[in-house]
C-alpha cells in the first residue's frame, strides 16, 4: 500500500494518455487539463489497490506492470477475472455515479506504475467540452462492455452518457443559447431601431404633425397612459382584472382549437401523405375547403353550433387544422424514398415503417405547420370573437370600436401581438425539444 | 492461383445470385426505353462482384430488381436457387436477406448511430433489446466505430456514416449486400480508407457483395469478379476474374498484375463512357 506519489511533466503523461483507448480522441489542450489533475504512483507486487465495496474515487491507467482485476459475481461479467497490462484502464466504477462503490478487487501482480485521476474531476473536465466528453464516455462504455464483459451495466452506462448529453445544447438550453447568440449580434439593436422608428412615426404623425389621416387615431402617449393607468378612463388597463379575463379567455380558446387542430390535423396529414388512395379520395375536397376564408364560415358556424362558445372554437380550429394537415402531408412527401426502402429492406413491416420513418421524418414539417397553425388560430380567433362570443381580445377590440374607446382598441391589438408571439415561441421550443437530431445538425451547420 | 483464391475467400455457402436473361423496359410516356437488355450474370456465394459502367447505364435498375424496389420485364433472378423475380412475378419482395446500402446514404437522421445499427433486429424482434444492443455495440467496435454510438449520423463524417450503414446492413446477417456507388460522394483519401475498411468487414462476415461503381480502379481493387456493362441498354460487355489473391491491401494498387488488369479493361470501359457521353449529347 506504500504509494509514492510524485508529479511528472505533463508532456510525458500526454504521451501515455494518447495511447490509452478512451483518451485517443482528446485534443492536446484538454489532455493537458486532464493531466494536470492526474498523478503518478508506484506500487509493489501484491499491493491491494482497492477491494469490492471501497469508495470508488479514482480511475487508474497502467503505465507498466500487471494488475489482476476481479469483478464481484453480482455484476455477472462473462469473464470476471482479467489480467491487465500497460495501457489498460480500470477503476471505471468511479464514472458510474456520484461516489459509488468499487465493483471489483484490484491487486498488483508485479511492481506497477500507475496514473490516477479522480473520477469526479475527470467528469468535470469532460463536461467542459461536451462533444469530446461524449466520445470519451462512450469509449469507456465500449471498453466496459467489450473488455470487461459486463453487458448488464449497459443501462447504467447509457445513463452516464445521457447525463453527459444534458450538458449539451438541447431544448430549453438551446433556446437560451440562441438567445445569447442573438443578444451578442447586431440584431437586437436593429430590432430596437425598427421599433423606435415605428413608434416614433406613430408619435409624430398623430401628436406632433397631426396628419389628417390620423385625426381620430389615439396617440401613443394616450395609449400608454391608459394601458398603465390605475384608473383607466375606458375601463381597461394592466391594473383591471377584466384585462386578464379577456387574455385568459382568448388563450383558453386558442388552446382548445390548437389542440383539436393538432390532434386531428397531424394524423390526417400523415395519412394523406402516406396513402395514395386516401389522398386521392380526400385531398381534392380538402383543397376546395382550405381557401374559404374564416369569415365566410361564420354564418354556418352559428347555425351549426347553437352555443356561441363552440362556434368560436370551431372557427378558430378550422384554419389551424388546414395548416397543420397540409404541412404534415408535405412533410411525409418530403421524406427521401431511400429511407422507406432501407427500412423495408431491414425487415420493418408497413406499420413499423410508418412509426419509425414516416412520423419522425415528417416531424420538421409538422412543427413548421404547428407554428403556422398557432399563428392563424390567433387571427381566426379574433375574427370569430368579433362576430360572436363574449370576452376575449377580439371581443374587446370590436366592442371598443362600437363604444368609441379608441385607446382600448390599440391596447387589445398590442396585447394580441405579444401573446401570439409567446405562443408561437413555445411551439418552436417544443419542436426543438422533440427533434434533438435536427437541433444538433443545425448547430453543427452554423459552426 | 484459382485454388488459392478460393481458399482466401470466406467459405460462404449461401448468397449465390443468378441473373438470367433479364430485360427491363421503361415505358413512362409511350416511348419504350430499354434499360437492361438480356442480361445474364452468375455471382458465386461470398463473392465480391463489381458492376462497372458509366452513370445512367442501367446498373442501378439491375440492383433495384434484386432488392425488390423495381419490377423486371422478362427473364429471372434467383438467390440460392429461389426465384426472386421472373416474368410471372415481376417484382421481388424486399427482404432482410438482401440489404441495400444507398448511394446517398440512408441512415435515419433522427436515430443515433447505435439505434440505426440496431434497427433491423429490433424490427424483426427476434432478439431481446439488450441482446440487440450488445450485438450492435460489438459489431460497431469491430468496425472501428467505438465512440460514435450515441451521436446522430448528422454529427459524424460521411466516411463514418458509410461504415455505420454497412454495419447496419450486416446486423441482419444478410446473404447479399447490395451497394449502389456507396463511396461516390467521398473524397479519394477517405475512399481509400473506406475500401480497406470494407474489405476488413468483408473478411469477418461471409456475405456476397454486389457492388455498383463507375470507378474501374475501385472495381479491380475490391472485386473477385468485375462485370463491365454496356451503356443503355445495360448488359455485361466483359466479365473479368481478378486473380489477385485476397486478403488485399493498398499495396495491390502498385502491383504489376493490377496494372495489367487495368490495361486489359480500361479500353472497354472508356468505349462505353464515350458511348454514354455521345448519347447524352444527342439527348441534350
Amino acid at each position: 500500500m506504500e504509494a509514492t506519489a510524485k508529479r511528472v511533466i505533463p508532456d510525458d503523461m500526454l504521451h501515455i494518455f494518447k495511447r490509452t483507448m478512451p483518451f485517443q480522441v482528446v485534443s492536446d489542450p484538454m489532455l493537458r487539463k486532464i493531466a494536470a489533475r492526474s498523478w503518478r504512483a508506484s506500487y509493489d507486487a501484491g499491493a491491494l489497490l482497492y477491494d469490492v465495496g471501497d469508495k470508488a474515487d479514482d480511475i487508474f491507467i497502467i503505465v507498466s506492470g500487471k494488475v489482476e482485476h476481479a469483478l464481484e459475481p453480482g455484476v455477472k461479467a462473462r469473464r470476471p477475472v482479467l489480467s491487465l497490462g500497460p495501457g489498460d484502464v480500470f477503476g471505471w466504477a468511479a464514472l458510474l455515479e456520484k461516489y459509488p462503490a468499487r465493483l471489483a478487487k484490484a491487486v498488483c501482480i508485479e511492481p506497477v506504475e500507475i496514473i490516477r485521476i479522480n473520477g469526479e474531476e475527470l467528469l468535470r473536465v469532460l463536461e467542459s467540452e461536451p462533444d469530446t466528453g461524449d466520445v470519451v464516455m462512450s469509449r469507456f462504455a465500449t471498453m466496459i462492455t467489450r473488455d470487461y464483459t459486463v453487458p448488464d451495466l449497459i443501462a447504467q452506462l447509457r445513463g452516464i452518457h445521457r447525463q453527459m448529453h444534458s450538458g449539451d445544447i438541447q431544448g430549453m438550453n438551446l433556446t437560451l443559447y440562441r438567445f445569447s447568440l442573438w443578444a451578442r449580434s447586431p440584431r437586437p439593436y436593429l430590432m430596437l431601431i425598427g421599433f423606435a422608428l415605428f413608434l416614433g412615426f406613430w408619435y409624430l404623425a398623430v401628436e406632433v404633425w397631426k396628419l389628417p389621416r390620423f385625426r381620430e387615431m389615439p396617440g401613443i402617449t394616450t395609449v400608454v397612459k391608459e394601458w398603465f393607468s390605475k384608473d383607466p378612463t375606458y375601463g381597461l388597463s394592466i391594473y383591471t382584472g377584466e384585462y386578464y379575463q379577456h387574455i385568459a379567455m382568448s388563450v383558453w380558446r386558442v388552446t382548445q382549437a390548437f389542440f383539436l387542430a393538432t390532434v386531428l390535423g397531424v394524423p390526417f396529414g400523415l395519412f394523406l401523405g402516406w396513402s395514395r388512395t386516401f389522398k386521392e379520395f380526400l385531398f381534392p375536397a380538402f383543397e376546395m375547403l382550405r381557401p374559404i376564408p374564416i369569415l365566410a364560415w361564420v354564418p354556418l358556424a352559428i347555425v351549426m353550433f347553437v352555443a356561441t362558445e363552440s362556434a368560436v372554437i370551431y372557427l378558430t380550429f378550422l384554419a389551424s387544422f388546414f395548416a397543420t394537415a397540409l404541412n404534415t402531408m408535405l412533410g411525409v412527401e418530403s421524406i427521401d424514398e431511400s429511407y422507406t426502402r432501407a427500412a423495408s429492406c431491414l425487415g420493418a413491416s408497413k406499420w413499423q415503417v410508418f412509426r419509425h420513418v414516416i412520423v419522425p421524418g415528417a416531424l420538421p414539417f409538422v412543427f413548421t405547420g404547428l407554428q403556422i397553425s398557432v399563428g392563424v388560430s390567433w387571427f381566426s380567433l379574433v375574427a370569430a370573437e368579433m362576430v360572436s362570443g363574449q370576452y376575449g381580445l377580439g371581443y374587446v377590440i370590436n366592442t371598443s370600436y362600437t363604444m368609441v374607446r379608441y385607446p382600448t382598441i390599440v391596447i387589445g391589438m398590442i396585447t394580441l401581438g405579444a401573446v401570439g408571439y409567446v405562443t408561437s415561441a413555445m411551439v418552436r421550443m417544443a419542436g426543438d425539444y422533440m427533434m434533438q437530431w435536427r437541433v444538433r445538425e443545425l448547430a453543427l451547420g452554423s459552426q | 492461383m484459382a485454388a488459392g483464391m478460393q481458399a482466401a475467400r470466406p467459405a460462404a455457402s449461401r448468397g449465390a445470385i443468378r441473373i438470367e436473361d433479364v430485360v427491363k423496359v421503361y415505358d413512362p410516356d409511350g416511348a419504350a426505353v430499354m434499360a437492361v437488355d438480356h442480361c445474364s450474370l452468375d455471382i458465386e456465394p461470398g463473392e465480391i462482384c463489381m458492376i462497372v459502367g458509366p452513370s445512367g447505364c442501367g446498373k442501378t435498375t439491375l440492383l433495384n430488381a434484386i432488392a425488390g424496389f423495381h419490377s423486371i420485364t422478362s427473364g429471372s433472378i434467383t438467390l440460392d436457387g429461389e426465384v426472386l423475380c421472373s416474368e410471372r412475378k415481376p417484382k421481388a419482395e424486399p427482404g432482410s436477406d438482401r440489404i441495400v446500402v444507398f448511394q446517398n446514404g440512408a441512415l435515419f437522421p433522427w436515430k443515433t448511430n447505435l439505434e440505426n445499427v440496431a434497427f433491423g433486429p429490433t424490427m424483426l424482434g427476434k432478439l431481446s433489446k439488450s441482446e440487440v444492443t450488445e450485438k450492435a455495440l460489438g459489431m460497431m467496435a469491430d468496425a472501428g466505430l467505438s465512440g460514435v454510438e450515441h451521436n446522430f449520423p448528422g454529427e459524424v463524417s460521411s466516411g463514418v456514416r458509410r461504415r455505420v450503414e454497412i454495419v447496419r446492413a450486416l446486423m441482419n446477417d444478410p446473404k447479399v449486400l447490395l451497394l449502389d456507388e456507396p463511396y461516390r460522394a467521398l473524397d479519394s483519401l477517405t475512399k481509400s480508407v473506406m475500401h480497406e475498411a470494407l474489405l476488413e468487414i468483408y473478411y469477418k462476415n461471409k456475405v456476397t457483395i454486389f457492388f455498383i461503381t463507375h470507378d474501374l480502379e475501385e472495381a479491380i481493387f475490391l472485386g473477385h469478379k468485375v462485370a463491365i456493362m454496356t451503356t443503355r441498354p445495360c448488359k455485361p460487355k466483359k466479365v473479368l476474374t481478378v486473380d489477385i489473391p485476397h486478403p488485399r491491401d493498398y499495396s495491390v494498387l502498385t502491383s504489376k498484375r493490377f496494372r495489367e488488369l487495368m490495361e486489359e479493361t480500361s479500353d472497354a470501359v472508356h468505349e462505353e463512357a464515350l458511348k454514354a457521353f455521345r448519347a447524352g449529347e444527342k439527348e441534350g
